[in-house]
């Protein structure tokens, strides 16, 4: 049986896990059309402001929701392997013959639906909301490519926090460790607008990389060049959440 | 090191973080097809060693094979032959309870046919068939521990390890679980069983290990461990009004019983002089030699009772203490038969 399949078998059931939990599967759903809601709508004016990107604010907003989003998705992947060491399962698959990284795949699978089902409710929010993607068909699936990978890596982080503490308390407050990198972006406004130590903060987070490429992808197009910076940052930070994760993952269930 | 051996533990030691020696050098092995044991409380190391021999842990020092494979130069081989039921159960709450048995038998490799197959098989012997669609989740305590056991038993594995499996069970779960062990055992299955209760562990196993504090202290079959020990003892009241014998009688019988080959002493616990302390060898087959023996010399007997030593007992004199403060099994009542004749041989 090869790697493959071992994890197809242990998403399968992850993906079930998932289904059988509406609770956790509603608010990602609500929680966007919150954003949009609290949002978009009220801080609209700001596009009156001269040199603002956009006169479309909540295309400029609909990157931000992916982002953020796809950021704090990264606890719920905590949570869900949390819930199976917790429970002894995780240990029931540890003893099973399979290669024990199908169990760390399948969970990086799992993080990538999840995030992946959030990308599209906050696309299909915005289009209703009358957002037009500048990208067209090709730049709404490569924005959901993104953030999903995006939401991939930042899982590995809240895997990472899971597998090492094995507590329930301190896995839940691990969105305190995503509101910054989430938080301390060009979520509201273009770096131009912002001053002092924030712009210092959100110019050392790789998130806000990945969040202009996104929004540069609704807001304008296919410029290239302010693409590709962000698709850098993504790669190396995926890389890098991985490797410290596998290595981790290793150590812990060797 | 025999051939015929499954199981082989050596000097194995495990040392955790801060010191603290779990497993102290054990070492014992379990032939194919035993039920062994391991007795002990909690915190004697009995749980460290099952994931050891599990591969769920890396031990510190010693040498453990598990159906020929070493369990860490060979973790997978290991993995594939043996089912594992934690003392903890680890069940899939959200997953039904034949989707749960059936994901567990993808995993070792069972096609999906197979598996499903296999799962109904395993659902109706443990009487969950009617509960097959129902979330884990839901189940009763004694529902879990068969649904955790036979998720052990979808790859039919011919090693089964067993860390408590019917703690925290009422008598009649129990008592279920140990049909379907002795069941299993009998069909080939190599079982190790880690237990903290003496009848589980006398009713069930064929040699147990005790261990206490990270040590074995004595290994043997059940019998042979409460032999060790000392004498049955069967527990005499004289005549048909007890008391009013006095004390004439009760020398009169000391004497003429210390004459008697099987007897290895004689005391009057209540000194009331009415009831006598006989401590024989193998009480079961000497007690009708005894009766006919006191008949012939004309004395009356109006009850009679006798008492084996229990593995409780064994482990007391290894370890000086009790293996647990709430060990009142039912055994020590079950095996203080009240008959005059149809003493209970145990097993």
């Amino acid at each position: 049986m090869s790697i493959l399949t071992q994890t197809w078998y242990i998403y399968a059931r992850n993906f079930k896990t998932w289904m059988a939990q509406p609770a956790l599967v509603i608010p990602s759903i609500i929680f966007p059309a919150f954003f949009f809601l609290l949002f978009a709508a009220p801080l609209g004016g700001v596009t009156n402001l001269p040199d603002f990107p956009t006169d479309d604010y909540e295309a400029y907003m609909t990157a931000t929701i992916l982002v953020m989003s796809v950021v704090f998705s990264g606890a719920d992947a905590a949570m869900a392997i949390l819930a199976d060491i917790l429970s002894g399962y995780f240990d029931k698959l540890l003893l099973a013959p399979i290669n024990r990284f199908s169990i760390l795949l399948s969970s990086l699978l799992m993080a990538g639906t999840r995030a992946l089902f959030q990308v599209i409710v906050i696309i299909v929010i915005a289009l209703i909301l009358g957002v037009s993607f500048k990208g067209g068909v090709p730049g709404i699936l490569f924005i959901a490519v993104l953030a999903t990978i995006l939401g991939m890596a930042w899982s590995c982080v809240g895997l990472m926090i899971a597998i090492k503490t094995k507590s329930a308390q301190i896995t839940q407050t691990s969105w305190l460790l995503f509101m910054p990198v989430a938080f301390l972006t060009t979520a509201y406004m273009p770096k131009d607008f912002l001053g002092g130590w924030f712009k210092w903060a959100v110019t050392i987070n790789p998130v806000d990389y990945v969040l202009d490429s996104i929004r540069v992808v609704v807001i304008t197009g296919w410029a290239w060049g302010d693409i590709m910076l962000g698709l850098w940052v993504l790669i190396g930070m995926t890389a890098l959440a991985l490797g410290v994760a596998t290595w981790m993952y290793r150590r812990e269930t060797a | 090191m025999s051939g015929g051996d499954t199981v082989q533990v050596e000097k194995l030691v495990k040392v955790y973080p801060g010191d603290v020696k779990a497993v102290n050098g054990i070492d014992f092995s379990v032939a194919r097809g035993e039920f062994f044991g391991l007795l002990g409380p909690n915190g004697a190391g009995k749980s460290t060693t099952m994931k050891i021999m599990s591969t769920l842990l890396r031990k510190t020092s010693g040498k453990v094979t598990v159906a020929g494979h070493d369990v860490e130069h060979n973790q997978m081989e290991v993995r594939r032959s043996i089912g594992f039921a934690m003392q903890e159960v680890g069940l899939d709450d959200l997953a039904q309870g034949r989707d749960f048995l059936v994901t567990q038998g993808l995993l070792y490799g069972l096609t999906p046919a197979a598996s499903r197959a296999r799962a109904g098989e395993l659902l109706e012997l443990v009487g969950l068939t009617e509960a097959a669609k129902r979330k884990v989740g839901t189940y009763s305590g004694g529902m879990r521990r068969r649904i955790d056991l036979v998720s052990a038993l979808m790859h039919n594995p011919p090693i089964l390890f067993l860390d408590e499996p019917t703690t925290g069970l009422d008598p009649q779960s129990r008592h279920a679980i140990w049909g379907h062990l002795e069941q299993l055992n009998r069909n080939g299955t190599t079982i190790i069983l880690t237990t903290q209760i003496m009848e589980e562990a006398d009713r069930l196993c064929q040699r147990v290990a005790i261990i206490d504090q990270g040590v074995i202290v004595a290994q043997g079959t059940p019998k042979s461990l409460k032999a060790e020990v000392g004498g049955d003892v069967v527990i005499l009241t004289l005549g048909q009004d007890g008391a009013a014998q006095g004390e004439s009688l009760t020398n009169k019988v000391t004497s003429l019983l210390t004459s008697r080959n099987y007897v290895l002493g004689v005391s009057a616990p209540t000194g009331n002089g009415a009831q006598l302390s006989v401590t024989v060898r193998n009480g079961g087959e000497v007690v009708p030699d005894l009766m006919r023996f006191l008949g012939d010399n004309g004395i009356a007997v109006s009850n009679l009772s006798v008492a084996s030593p229990t593995l409780d007992d064994v482990f007391l004199k290894h370890t000086g203490h009790k293996i647990r403060s709430d060990s009142t099994s039912g055994d020590e009542l079950g095996q203080i038969t009240k008959a005059m004749l149809g003493v209970n041989q145990r097993r």
